[in-house]
């Protein structure tokens, strides 16, 4: 392999930390599914990785699964994010607490 | 003829009323009031005509098995001897004439319909009290008469002293019924029979000390249904009832269906010695408490419901000295009587407009002469005038325990004397109250109906001329009622003729000198003189206070403590504490859902380095 595993390992581990602080810093919806995004492929790598250290097609399976089912969430995301921003012309998250205890 | 018809005698008054129960209230008033009158009316005529079933050892008829399990077999059967036919002709008689002056008096009452249902269902159950051949039956029917007898006296029970009256009258009845409850299992468990017959047959075969209990369970018992000491206190109040109700339930049947019951189990009670000892002192000493207390009442009512009481005990004393035949002959013969009193009494209320402090009345005499002459033969009777029916009643009483030997007996028969002095004085004291002088307050009076005078004369005649029924042997007569009970009758009383002709004397100096103390005092009214031994007795040697310091208070406490703490703070205070703690804890843990992602994500940052520290920690090991 010309990639060493842990290369790759150190690489996901960061992005999927950056996605992680994108997440809790950001306030804005738009940019917490960004977030959310950058983790998952920080996963996607992980599997790519692991697909190749062990020469095992699974892997790169998952990774055709993962970016299907992202681009469903980011519809569905997205047109949640419309209506949200319609109803109270913001989308700041902390704005939408009304299912508080 | 067929033995099972007898069930006709109760069954007629339960049809009746069950009809007047279901439909009473849409049928006319007079339909309702025939319906009544006719179902007691053919229960006496059906008695009349069964009358030659009960002779000798009489007659027994099962309708059905009520309840069947293991050894328990209880018939549906009813006995008819000598002592429940004569018991139950009484009882339909007298019935058949109250509920004909029930129809006059409550002529102008509402609620004619429950009346009548409630006083034949009644008849029903004394019937089924004095037919039933096993304890249980004969059970149904004491509860039966209770329940009757608590709905009666609060039949105008929008007056809340009527209903706690009948209130009273239930719960005290049924504490005696506690008792006889226990008794009746106790029988059960060691004869293995509820059949009276075969309870009396195997009771020789009990040990001493099982029957003696057994004789004090049965007597609390009927204490509590005869209102004798110490359960008697309910009596008096009953009296908030309606006239009939009063002399039909509280006179004539229901309070001496005590008395009966020990009859009935005579043959048991007879064999502990003490326990018949014990009879004769509740008997002896309700008497003198009762007739003391009546010296001093200032309700029409309640002189006679004491003078009941005191009756009563005669009846309880001739049971305990062995003479049932002196106690039943008392009964029937006190029956006419009393239920007559009681019906006079109505009258008289009546007549001066429901008027009930005797102080108040006065000059009735002149105001209806039949009722002043009826109430004056069952005063007559009721005081032991000679010759009348309660003179020879009251006389053989009297004699029975005075030959049953023994200090102990004479000291009794010394009270029951006593008594009979102060019956006369406090029966002359009522007469010349209610009848002689003027009257003393001019109330409205009410018009008698017809059906409210012409009941009194037969009960009259009945009375007065009651000693014919067991007219004693020294008088010419040949003891017909003992004759006819046979050996139900209890124990054969003996002595000379020249010693009941003594005791016969006394009885008429005691009623002489009771009338003269009386008519000296009451001839002419000299105005209320109030004092504290007229309170006391006015009171019934406060015996309610008695209770309600031995008894009712410290149950109230008990159950406020029962209640306030126990329920309230234990048992209340621990599942509602529960509850609210773990309400707070909903509350505090409410806050953390506070409905905005950030805390929610930044729960997943924290549980997500809590499992990597995990996982690091067990790394490193």
């Amino acid at each position: 392999m010309i990639v060493p595993m842990s290369h790759i390992l150190i690489f996901s581990g960061i992005m999927f930390f950056l996605g992680f602080a994108c997440v809790l810093a950001q306030r804005n919806l738009i940019m917490i599914l960004i977030g959310v995004e950058v983790m998952l492929n920080a996963v996607g790598v992980t599997l790519a990785g692991a697909s190749a250290l062990w020469q095992q097609v699974d892997g790169q399976i998952f990774v055709i699964f993962l970016m299907a089912m992202t681009s469903a969430e980011v519809s569905i995301s997205l047109a949640v994010v419309v209506y949200l921003s319609r109803r109270k012309k913001t989308i700041e998250a902390d704005a939408f607490s009304e299912m508080n205890g | 003829m067929n033995e099972k018809l007898l069930f006709l005698i109760p069954l007629l008054p339960l049809a009746a009323g069950v009809l007047n129960a279901l439909f009473g209230r849409r049928l006319p008033r007079a339909l309702v009031a025939g319906l009544a009158v006719g179902g007691v009316a053919l229960a006496t005529l059906s008695t009349v005509v069964f009358w030659p079933l009960a002779a000798g050892e009489g007659t027994r008829a099962t309708l059905y098995t009520w309840m069947a399990s293991d050894n328990l077999r209880v018939p549906v059967a009813i006995l008819f001897d000598p002592l429940a036919a004569s018991m139950s002709l009484m009882v339909t008689f007298v019935s058949t004439l109250i509920h004909l002056y029930a129809v006059g008096y409550m002529a102008e009452e509402g609620g004619n319909a429950r009346f009548f249902a409630l006083l034949n269902l009644f008849v029903f159950a004394m019937l089924t009290i004095v037919l039933a051949d096993n304890l249980l039956l004969l059970f149904l029917g004491w509860e039966g008469v209770g329940f009757c007898s608590y709905a009666l006296i609060g039949f105008w029970f929008r007056e809340e002293k009527n209903a706690l009256a009948g209130r009273k009258a239930f719960l005290v009845t049924r504490a005696g019924d506690v008792f006889f409850g226990i008794a009746m299992l106790w029988l059960f468990a060691a004869t293995g029979t509820l059949s009276i017959s075969g309870i009396n047959q195997a009771a020789s075969a009990l040990p001493p000390d099982t029957l003696f209990w057994l004789t004090l369970l049965l007597l609390t018992g009927a204490c509590g249904k005869s209102a004798q000491l110490p359960l008697m206190t309910w009596l008096p109040d009953a009296m908030a009832g309606p006239t009939p109700v009063s002399a039909l339930i509280h006179a004539a049947t229901m309070v001496t269906a005590g008395v009966y019951l020990l009859g009935r189990l005579f043959p048991l009670v007879s064999l502990s010695p003490a326990g018949m000892a014990t009879i004769a002192a509740v008997g002896a000493l309700t008497a003198i408490y009762a007739a003391s207390c009546a010296l001093a009442q200032r309700e029409i009512k309640r002189v006679l419901a004491y003078s009941t009481m005191s009756q009563v005990g005669y009846m309880f004393l001739a049971v305990g000295v062995g003479a049932v035949g002196g106690a039943m002959f008392h009964l029937y013969v006190h029956a006419f009587f009393k239920a007559l009193l009681f019906m006079g009494a109505g009258c008289v209320i009546h007549l001066t407009g429901g008027e009930n402090d005797i102080h108040r009345m006065g000059g009735l005499g002149r105001r209806s002469p039949l009722v002043f002459w009826s109430f004056l033969a069952g005063a007559l009777c009721l005081a032991g005038a000679p010759l009348t029916g309660g003179f020879f009643s009251k006389d053989a009483i009297l004699l029975a325990a005075f030959v049953a030997g023994g200090l102990y007996f004479k000291i009794l028969w010394g009270i029951a004397a006593t008594t009979a002095l102060l019956t006369a004085v406090y029966t002359f004291r009522l007469l010349y109250l209610v009848f002689a002088g003027a009257p003393r307050t001019a109330g409205a009076s009410h018009r008698l109906p017809a059906a409210m005078t012409w009941t009194l004369p037969p009960l009259a005649l009945l009375g007065v001329f009651g000693g014919l029924f067991n007219l004693p042997t020294a008088w010419g007569g040949d003891g017909a009622l003992g004759e006819f009970l046979g050996p139900l009758a209890g124990e054969q009383v003996h002595a000379s003729h020249a010693l009941e002709w003594g005791l016969a004397g006394l009885a008429t100096g005691l009623f002489l000198v009771g009338w003269l103390a009386a008519r000296w005092r009451y001839a002419s009214y000299r105005g209320e003189r109030p004092s504290p031994a007229k309170t006391f007795f006015l009171h019934g040697w406060q015996a309610d206070r008695l209770v309600d310091v031995l008894l009712v208070r410290p149950f109230r406490v008990l159950a406020d403590f029962f209640w306030q703490w126990v329920d309230r703070k234990g048992i209340d205070g621990f599942l509602e504490g529960g509850g609210a703690s773990l309400m707070r804890l909903g509350g505090a843990l409410r806050r953390l859902t506070t409905g905005r992602v950030h805390s929610y994500l930044a729960g997943f940052a924290w549980g997500l380095i809590a499992i990597l520290a995990w996982m690091l920690a067990g790394f490193i090991e």
